[in-house]
């Protein structure tokens, strides 16, 4: 008993150690289950796996096929790569002030705010699909009707053609996930000392001024973690178009309009059954992701450092 | 007169910024509220053209059926997994991605920018294929119907690592740590003591982010827990609507009644943990 | 001044890359060498009317409705009192995704899987998932003789395996409303081509009523519907080219007729049009019969049920039954049972169509009294018969692995063709340049 204790002391008052003791149940748990599913994903990229068995190595032909007879996958990067700044990284410019808004304690109603704006996080996708149906619908939806009543002009063929079904996604993504991001900057605003506007306002600062100084230099290790998941999640989409534009009865919808990567990854993988090839995109998209999220890194550094 | 030429345009600020946060209120929640619509209505008058944008009178009859006529799926049994899955997922998840997310926002320690950028990476691979060599782990570890393939392999996870870290690096003063040491407080004090409780809105915001993933996650649970008796809401709503034949008001009902809790538990939760300046929670 | 420490971290990161790559590729090579050990080899056990057998049985959509009601049936507990199902269901997406999961894994299914056509050849012509039922003690071909033909072979890899046994199918025909086609003075009962159901709908088509909901509704029926039927026999994709080509053909006339309504499958207003008089004729399966009076358009009196234009013979779907190879070899025999039970009993084969109108497979019900019987919903005419007729003379069609990646690419096709983005004759060429580059 004493020497558990006695060990205990050494680490709980070891500054050298604690900190790997705090990280080591990340690692451990990794190790059992990050690491096998990786590792073989790797082995997959590097042989013609199918859904069932293996039909031996094939060294880089699962990557370079990409790059050269592939069909669509050059078009699915171009998707996810337009998805991703409409879809994406849009959100970002109207979850900040959203949430400075609701922060602020004379906004009367703010935690209504922030519960109504927050629910697409959670409304079941049942619900969504059938409402984006409603609203998308070609002859029947709201938007169409507003769009050729109100502004006069034609219909667009939202689900129906390849230019609007990226349009589609996109407002489906910024309103599903603008609430999400807002709680997520919510949380950042409450690390500033409030002290801090008090001083600037004394200085004579306006509102719009004191969040330019204050607050968004202070956010920036949040904006860095909402804009990393945004980078992630956009490179990694795939629910969306995949619900939005009927799974795996097309690829990616009429002229391949929602293909995205990942909807191409899990096409070729659980709908064609060549294992080996979507794990090779795992990889390509992986190496993609590592790089867009350093430069992100990078980018953020600076700012923080001046 | 001075005072009233200032006060006008102020007022017509105020009053835009209300209807516009109205606006996007409205637009933001008509779905969810949606969800009860459908569930209201008996079958018949579902899905109506013009769609009915007030409750129809079958709430109880549909909710009635569901808990105490079917027979097809345990739905109070499933309920209450999901609960006791999503709190013990979120439990384990805020202490370990906490502690970890510590370490790396407030100690200075070799391997640490490596460390810190090795979780990041493990975040960037797509995690697509990974059920297949997942499944048969969880298999070759007899964990198929049990709780644990749900919560143990998520707990350390790095997304709420980063998102800690992220949040403590700035709001978490230095001094006060070093004050808390010359307390007397070791390590394992200082976390638990001084800062899970300055962490606060960022356990928040992870708390929920954690349960409303647990709570929605289907795939995995219909995989990973295939005994009906030991699964989740989310398997078995999808079975009953498989099952029921049809009955989409039962089904419709349920999916509802299972999101309403998430709306009320972040309601609760970011009223105590992320609501503005009030808590007073660093100084500076 | 690059310092010692720097030197220090940048050797220390190489070799902590090095001893990643290491560990890497040791993993590979220990999986590698696991491979993955099937019970294909097992030897199955004969089936033991003594023991006591505990089933699981996964399925999709409403089929636990049926079977559930089946095997809890006296017939069946006093033919097989020692065997118990229980369930795993789910819908369609799901459970295939579970299925295909546990497959690709090599790990253990339910006892009893279900199946849509489109999985068998991926599971089987890529590996040996499903178990070889024409092997002893299965025996299948002695016991499969009265299962409607086509569905057989559907059933069947290019090899000859017979790897699912066909439980339930989806004859196509022609679903219309009497009393509004002939109040404009049209007629669908027995259209000899599709020239002249575009000829008719003309007449129908007006005043916010249309022929059919979609344009696409009709692109899969001239290739049965798609159910099969993508490669020639010699392993062409998308020949012969007149077979597409007509299909493409039939959905621009379709949509250039103006005669579709250009709904979105499944929305509201889709459901709706056919209780509101908005359509008046949809090809489907015959499961869609039961889908129209029990729920879609209950209060409607004139919809009837004819022959496809021409008389094309199409199945759009059906249902499979088999037995994973990961299924332990004590349970196979009794599975076995299960499966010739639901599949070839006249019981079960009416009891099913009678609780979720999935149309037998076992040919000999088609003799049975209730397939004659008026059907009051479709104005008292025996429509089953037709539904049996076009089961009967459905032709076979080749089944490939491919068949999933060739669909999904024409499913996008078609798209482009309603919204006049392509040529028929563009579409079909850009669609088999995009087959090309995925199949090999």
């Amino acid at each position: 008993m004493t020497a558990i204790t006695r060990m205990w002391d050494k680490i709980g008052f070891n500054q050298k150690l604690a900190p790997y003791v705090f990280v080591s149940p990340f690692f451990i748990l990794f190790l059992i289950f990050g690491l096998y599913p990786i590792g073989y994903s790797f082995f997959m990229s590097l042989f013609d796996m199918r859904l069932v068995g293996n039909r031996g190595f094939v060294g880089l032909a699962n990557y370079t096929r990409l790059f050269t007879v592939d069909e669509f996958f050059g078009t699915a990067v171009i998707n996810t790569v337009i998805l991703l700044f409409t879809g994406s990284l849009l959100q970002h410019v109207f979850a900040i002030p959203m949430a400075i808004i609701v922060n602020s304690p004379r906004v009367i109603g703010r935690h209504t705010f922030k519960a109504l704006f927050f629910a697409p996080f959670i409304t079941s996708t049942v619900a969504t699909v059938i409402i984006f149906g409603m609203v998308f619908d070609h002859n029947f939806g709201l938007l169409n009707w507003i769009i050729e009543n109100v502004l006069g002009m034609e219909g667009i063929r939202w689900t129906a053609r390849s230019g609007p079904i990226k349009a589609t996604i996109s407002i489906l993504l910024n309103w599903r996930f603008i609430g999400f991001n807002m709680v997520i900057y919510l949380a950042g605003l409450q690390g500033i000392p409030r002290e801090l506007y008090e001083a600037a306002a004394i200085d004579g600062a306006g509102t719009v001024q004191q969040h330019r100084m204050i607050t968004l230099p202070l956010l920036i290790p949040i904006i860095f973690f909402g804009v990393s998941l945004s980078l992630i999640g956009g490179f990694q989409l795939f629910d969306e178009p995949f619900v939005l534009l009927g799974g795996y009865d097309t690829v990616g919808g009429p002229g391949q309009g929602g293909l995205t990567i990942a909807y191409y990854l899990m096409i070729l993988g659980f709908k064609n059954g060549r294992l080996g090839r979507g794990a090779a995109i795992a990889w390509v998209l992986f190496f993609i992701i590592l790089i867009v999220t350093t430069v992100n890194r990078l980018i953020t550094n600076r700012l923080q450092k001046k | 007169m001075k005072k009233m030429s200032i006060s006008a345009p102020e007022a017509v600020k105020t009053g835009a910024l209300y209807a516009s946060l109205a606006g996007l209120a409205f637009v933001f929640f008509f779905p969810f509220y949606y969800m009860f619509i459908i569930a209201s209505h008996p079958r018949e008058t579902m899905f109506r053209t013009p769609p009915n944008l007030w409750f129809g009178g079958a709430l109880w009859d549909n909710v009635h059926r569901l808990i105490f006529v079917q027979e097809q799926v345990p739905f109070l049994v499933n309920y209450a997994n999901s609960v006791m899955i999503a709190v013990l997922t979120v439990v384990t998840t805020l202490f370990f991605c906490t502690m970890g997310g510590f370490a790396l926002a407030k100690y200075d320690f070799r391997g640490k920018k490596f460390i810190f950028v090795f979780i990041l990476s493990t975040m960037a691979f797509p995690p697509f294929l990974n059920i297949i060599p997942f499944y048969r782990m969880m298999v070759a570890f007899g964990w198929i119907n049990r709780w644990r393939a749900l919560i143990v392999p998520g707990m350390a996870n790095a997304m709420g690592i980063f998102l800690m870290r992220q949040y403590m690096e700035e709001s978490i003063p230095n001094a006060l740590l070093d004050a808390a040491r010359i307390d007397g407080l070791n390590e394992f004090g200082i976390l638990t003591r001084v800062a899970f409780p300055l962490a606060k809105p960022g356990m928040g915001v992870l708390a929920i982010i954690t349960f409303v993933g647990s709570w929605n996650n289907f795939l995995g649970a219909f995989i990973l827990l295939p005994r009906l008796q030991s699964t989740t809401l989310t398997v078995a709503l999808n079975t009953l609507n498989a099952v029921s034949f049809g009955e989409f008001g039962m089904v419709y009902a349920g999916t509802a009644i299972a999101i309403l809790p998430l709306l009320v538990i972040f309601f609760l939760a970011s009223r105590q943990f992320i609501s503005g300046l009030t808590s007073g929670s660093v100084k500076g | 001044m690059k310092s010692v420490v720097t030197a220090h971290k940048e050797n220390r990161m190489k070799r902590g890359f090095t001893f990643g790559i290491g560990m890497v590729l040791a993993l590979v090579l220990i999986i590698s060498s696991c491979g993955s050990p099937r019970g294909a080899a097992e030897p199955t056990l004969e089936f033991d009317p003594d023991q006591t057998y505990n089933l699981t049985m996964g399925t999709f959509g409403d089929l636990e409705a049926a079977y559930s009601v089946v095997l809890r049936s006296d017939h069946f507990r006093s033919r097989f009192p020692n065997i118990n199902v229980t369930f795993q269901s789910a819908d369609f997406g799901g459970h295939h995704d579970r299925l295909t999961t546990q497959i690709a894994a090599g790990e253990r299914t339910n006892d009893i899987e279900a199946l849509e056509v489109a999985f068998i050849a991926l599971f089987v012509e890529q590996g040996d998932a499903l178990l070889d039922l024409n092997q002893p003690p299965f025996n299948a071909p002695s016991h499969i003789a009265d299962l409607v033909d086509f569905a057989v072979a559907q059933g069947q890899t290019r090899a000859g395996e017979q790897v699912a046994i066909p439980v339930d199918i989806a004859p196509a025909v022609l679903f219309f409303r009497e009393n509004l086609a002939r109040e404009a003075g049209a007629n669908f009962r027995d259209l000899g081509s599709w020239e002249e159901f575009i000829r008719e709908s003309r007449k129908v088509t007006g005043n916010g009523r249309f022929a059919v909901p979609n344009a696409s509704d009709v692109a899969l029926i001239p290739l049965a519907g798609g159910k099969g039927g993508w490669l020639d026999a010699a392993g062409n994709a998308l020949e012969p080219r007149g077979k597409f080509m007509e299909s493409l053909n039939l959905v621009a006339a379709v949509r250039d007729a103006g005669i579709d309504a250009d709904l979105n499958a499944w929305s509201g207003p889709w459901i709706e049009s056919f209780a509101n008089g908005t359509v008046v004729s949809i090809p489907n399966g015959a499961w869609w019969g039961g889908a129209l009076r029990t729920w879609v358009a209950p209060d409607v009196t004139d919809w009837r049920v004819t022959y496809l234009p021409g008389r094309a013979m199409s199945s759009l779907g059906g249902t499979y039954l088999s037995i994973p190879a990961s299924v332990p070899a004590e349970n196979r025999a009794a599975a076995w049972e299960v499966i010739k039970y639901l599949t070839t009993t006249a019981e079960a084969q009416l009891l099913t169509f009678d609780t979720i109108d999935a149309f037998p497979a076992l040919t000999t019900t088609y003799d049975d009294p209730v397939m004659s019987e008026p059907i009051p919903y479709f104005g008292n005419e025996p429509v089953r018969q037709i539904f049996a007729d076009v089961a009967l003379n459905m032709p076979s069609q080749i089944v490939s692995e491919y068949d999933r990646t060739i669909e999904s690419i024409w499913g996008s096709i078609i798209g482009q063709v309603i919204e006049g983005d392509l040529t028929p004759e563009q579409a079909y060429d850009l669609a088999l340049r995009q087959v090309r580059s995925q199949i090999d």
